[in-house]
């Protein structure tokens, strides 16, 4: 917590008031990239205010945010809409602050584990060891990473809930590294009752608490099962009606809107038979849940927070309702890792990807939505393509990291008859 | 001979007994209205009234004029009043004042049920049934009418019989796409007691009456009892048939008209089974000009609510009791050296409505209503909106604004709604269902608007022709007018057009249709759904064949290859070293030793055996081999 810091929570915090008194945000909040079913200010706004006339809110097909999240905001949307921006604004940087936390004790624990380890070490692998620099560069880097990374920044003046969704996770990652059960458990069956997919998180939570105990893992999701059925009790007493859960969960489920996003789900269930939906749907939403889960905790049982960035990544590329929010997040993230940089060979790939696809992206849309001189096959490309660059991104740091691991033990020159060896997964 | 006496003795016995019931229990009339509208239109107006005191519901077996499909849907379903409209064309109010019957453009239905222990999903069963069978009794798409796009009218509609309380059950829907034509008028014909070949619809002749600018068939069912006497029933059935002609478009030199050019031909008769067959020519305003050949023979002058008509009757019962005549026409002939055009502009109604669309692009708009009063008194208004599924709308964005008569420009300045009715849509199942009422200040507009999302929809659920559009409802607006002008519906209690002359009362329901509107929703290429599915797997895939390597196979060591840096002669060495390993000295090299160099992760995660005990061993032996390695 030095001086540094507050001054780029306060840069960050002016970059964003700054975008939300331009006509920017208004097209942000309607733009596909960055509003889903699930997180547009559009419908939030509706939720509240049919909450607010007695009518329920998921009765119809506009509203899929908790009820819990309605009631609490309804005060603000209805009597403070003109504060609505700078909470946004604050929630936001209040994230960003949790993440530089997160990230402070992340190093530490780090540093920590090195002193015990470093014997094992190999000699020529300083630059892969964090040093007491990381101290204060890691941190700043994530910062700087979730602060002015433009798809927070837009996600943000566009006033989406994904706000919320990474203040919870950023919550959720922080108890974590700090071992505070409790509040890891509420806040994900939160999460998990809002948005399904959080409950993937249940790996590292159960990697760092359950410590390898089987009772102790039996306990902890007995637990986290009750606390989801005490929020959805909670939603129940807010709303008197069941009707939520279809609202939101079997709405994420059965992926009922198809309105484009940066996703795969959309085209895809757009053109898609429909006797064979129901197989595709199960297919995809198990590749988004449990698909990656088993293996990668198993491999990476050593590396919680990393289990958990790569199953966010994961998340944030194969949910049915993605949104750039979510990218910007996992990618504020990637900093603690920088240790595996070296490794990571596509970097320029990527980012390339990136560029491109969400510069095409707008043009695409235009195209195909106002000048009626492309079609939704081009927009459906430019959304492959970024997710195809995520995916690159994600395998390339597990990639970096297997390497770093292997490196790290036996040096980063390794020597067969005296010529250089390559390292290879076989 | 006796044999033959005494037959003849029994059929005159049973003609007799029918003749009996036949005038007693049920009549039929037929009507036409002639009244010549501004702009050089003519609205010709025909009602077919069927009227059956049939007591009880036993007799419903036993149809004399009423079509016995009529009579079997009162037994099938507790339908008690049925409304079906098939139009083709707008009818444009600022000019032609009201019709005598509303209808909007397309298919329009809706029905009240009532019955003891009636429940909606039965009353939900009964309307899609209903619809079904009018689908074929009048060939037209009704049988598309399901829950998806009907709604209960909560305000507006008002039941028409008797006696009626909160236990009524009412369905509306409308499909804007159907196209009216031929094939919906010769079925509706067919339910006439007299067919097409006799009495007033001989002059429905498909060619001429799809070549009018508006056209619209109706049929109109209910049932009325004694109060709480389920015994003592009317059924009543009214067909009716509204064109509006333009002048212009029919090959003749001046502004003259007649019956034969209008339809065709001349009257041939009337319908024998008919209790009276009555052509009613209004005289005064835009009638008064001309000069009617034959003259009528008789004259009825009507004050409604301080609006006046004049009414030139011709009887045809008594037009044909020659049986010399066998043709009659009537001619219209206006002045000579009149000009060609009536330019003459009534003074609007005193409310009128009108809805578009605004917003460009495929993604979302805003719906606009317009009702504009031009009464001095403000009026109340209910507006019903029904919203189809592929369009979302959002009730927060709703608004009515208001301006005065005279400005150009809508201000800030908002009505407060008096009655807000709505249940949100629902993709697939539900359309968004929106009922308002406010109260409009004299001579002012209002503006109602409601901004919409246009949805993607599965490749499957666009129309032949996607890039047509889809329709979305004409809204319905309804008011009180204290006031007659313009007004000419019938009133609730009478069944007949004269019964709507001279039937003052305190106020009068009018009912009005805005026009539909018609939005392109975005379309996905219906070519693809193929390469759209192995592309997206094959992303998938992309991310699944990496993290399965990463996560289960083992980190080894290779020899940098002196493989040649030259792309073809890696491919050569690739092609011809095909079976024999690469790298089979680098495999020799590290696997010995290599595998006890892994760092611990690789030990663990190639080791099946997740036991505790197991796992403490193996990392005591990771250990010692660690000090071993390199």
């Amino acid at each position: 917590m030095d001086a540094k810091f507050f001054k780029l929570l306060l840069l960050g915090g002016a970059v964003r008031f700054y975008f939300v008194r331009t006509p920017l945000a208004s097209l942000i909040s309607d733009r596909v990239e960055f509003a889903t079913p699930l997180n547009s200010q559009k419908r939030m706004k509706e939720g509240i205010y049919l909450l607010d006339q007695g009518i329920d809110p998921y009765s119809g097909d506009l509203v899929h945010e908790s009820p819990l999240v309605l009631k609490a905001l309804s005060g603000l949307f209805l009597n403070f809409p003109q504060w609505l921006p700078l909470i946004y604004i604050l929630l936001d940087l209040l994230t960003g602050a949790l993440l530089y936390n997160l990230s402070v004790r992340f190093v530490k624990q780090k540093l920590q584990k090195q002193r015990l380890e470093r014997k094992n070490y190999a000699k020529d692998t300083e630059q892969l060891q964090y040093n007491d620099d990381d101290n204060y560069d890691i941190p700043e880097l994530v910062l700087i990473a979730y602060l002015f990374n433009p798809l927070t920044v837009l996600s943000c003046i566009g006033l989406t809930s994904t706000v919320l969704s990474n203040l919870f996770l950023a919550l959720f990652l922080y108890f974590l590294t700090k071992g505070l059960l409790l509040p890891c458990i509420v806040l994900l069956a939160f999460e998990t009752v809002r948005s399904l997919y959080p409950i993937v998180l249940m790996a590292p939570l159960l990697l760092v608490f359950a410590r390898r105990s089987l009772i102790g893992g039996v306990m902890l999701s007995l637990l986290f099962a009750i606390a989801c059925v005490i929020i959805a009790a909670a939603s129940y007493l807010v709303l008197h009606s069941w009707s939520f859960l279809d609202g939101t969960l079997g709405f994420i489920f059965y992926f009922r809107d198809l309105q484009p996003n940066i996703g795969l789900f959309w085209y895809f269930f757009t053109e898609m038979f429909e006797h064979f939906r129901t197989m595709f749907l199960i297919t995809f939403q198990l590749n988004a849940t449990v698909l990656y889960l088993v293996p990668l905790s198993l491999k990476l049982r050593k590396e919680p927070l990393l289990l958990a960035t790569v199953l966010v990544a994961l998340m944030a590329v194969f949910r049915a309702y993605p949104s750039l929010g979510d990218v910007g997040f996992y990618l504020a993230l990637l900093p603690l890792w920088k240790r595996c940089w070296k490794y990571m060979a596509h970097g320029f790939v990527v980012f390339t990807f990136f560029m491109v696809t969400l510069s095409m992206m707008g043009a695409l849309w235009h195209l195909w939505i106002y000048a009626g001189s492309a079609n939704a096959n081009f927009y459906f490309g430019a959304t492959l393509a970024f997710s195809t660059g995520q995916i690159f991104l994600i395998t390339d740091l597990l990639f970096a990291h297997v390497k770093r691991e292997f490196c790290l033990y036996n040096g980063q020159k390794i020597m067969i008859d005296g010529e250089e060896a390559r390292i290879l997964l076989k | 001979m006796s044999w033959t006496h005494l037959w003849c003795v029994g059929a005159l016995l049973l003609a007799t007994a029918v003749a009996q019931t036949t005038p007693k229990d049920e009549h039929f009339h037929e009507e036409l209205v002639v009244r010549p509208l501004s702009g050089d239109h003519v609205n010709t107006y025909f009602q077919f009234t069927t009227r059956w005191h049939y007591g009880q519901k036993e007799n419903l077996y036993h149809t004399q004029l009423t079509p016995r499909v009529i009579a079997e849907l009162l037994q099938q379903f507790d339908v008690k009043e049925l409304h079906i409209g098939l139009t083709q064309g707008l009818w444009r109010y600022e000019t032609w004042g009201y019709p005598i019957v509303e209808a909007t453009s397309g298919a329009e239905m809706w029905a009240w049920f009532k019955a003891t222990n009636l429940t909606d999903q039965q009353v939900d069963k009964q309307w899609a049934q209903l619809a079904n069978v009018f689908s074929g009794v009048l060939c037209a798409s009704l049988n598309f009418v399901d829950n998806t796009n009907s709604i209960a009218p909560k305000h507006l509609l008002r039941p028409q019989f008797m006696p009626a309380n909160r236990e009524n059950f009412v369905r509306y829907a409308s499909l804007p796409r159907e196209i009216v034509c031929t094939e919906n008028l010769t079925p509706w014909k067919k339910l006439l007691p007299c067919g097409s070949a006799s009495g007033f619809a001989s002059l429905l002749n498909s060619g001429y009456v799809h070549n009018t600018k508006y056209h619209s068939l109706g049929l109109k069912v209910r049932t009325l009892c004694q109060d709480h006497d389920e015994d003592n029933c009317i059924l009543e059935m009214t067909q009716t048939a509204n064109l509006v002609y333009d002048l212009r478009l029919l090959e003749q030199s001046g502004n003259d008209f007649s019956l034969r050019r209008l339809f065709g031909m001349g009257l041939n008769g009337y319908c024998e089974l008919a209790s009276s067959s009555k052509i009613y020519v209004q005289r005064n305003e835009l009638g008064a000009r001309y000069q009617l050949v034959p003259p009528p023979p008789a004259e009825e002058t009507t004050t409604r609510g301080g609006y006046t008509v004049v009414y030139g009757v011709y009887d045809m019962q008594e037009q044909f009791q020659d049986q010399g005549e066998r043709l009659f026409n009537i001619a219209w002939l206006a002045p000579k050296g009149e000009l060609r055009r009536n330019r003459q502009k009534p003074a609007p109604p005193p409310i009128y409505a009108h809805r578009y669309l605004l917003g460009q692009g495929q993604e979302r708009g805003r719906i606009v209503t317009e009702v504009t009063n031009s009464h001095y008194a403000p009026l109340p208004i209910l507006v019903q909106e029904l919203i189809p599924w592929y369009v979302h709308a959002y009730l927060h964005t709703l608004n009515i604004r208001r301006r005065p008569l005279g400005r150009n420009e809508y201000g800030s300045e908002t009505l407060p709604f008096k009655l807000l009715h709505y249940a949100p849509g629902k993709q697939r199942e539900l359309p968004t269902h929106l009922e308002i009422g406010f109260l409009l200040p004299g001579q002012s507009s209002a503006l109602i608007t409601i901004d919409v999302d246009y949805l993607v929809l599965k490749w499957l659920e666009y129309p032949p022709d996607a890039n047509h559009g889809h329709y979305i409802n004409a809204a319905l607006v309804a008011s009180a007018l204290p006031m007659g002008t313009n007004y000419s519906a019938l009133p609730l209690e009478g069944h007949l057009f004269a019964h709507s002359f001279n039937a003052t009362r305190p106020s009068y329901v009018l009912g009005l249709h805005t026009e539909a509107l018609i939005v392109s929703l975005p379309t996905p290429d219906f070519s693809m759904p193929y390469n759209v599915i192995c592309l997206a797997c094959t992303v998938v895939a992309l991310a699944f064949g990496p993290i399965h390597s990463v996560a289960t196979k083992l980190i080894v060591v290779v020899r940098q290859t002196s493989a040649p840096r030259n792309f073809l002669k890696k491919l050569k060495e690739k092609l011809f070293s095909r079976g024999s390993p690469v790298l089979p000295t680098a495999g020799e090299a590290d696997v010995p030793e290599g595998a006890g160099c892994l760092p611990p992760e690789e030990q663990d995660a190639n080791e099946n055996d997740n036991d505790e005990e197991e796992e403490k061993e193996r990392e005591k032996e990771d250990g010692e081999d660690k000090e071993c390695a390199h």
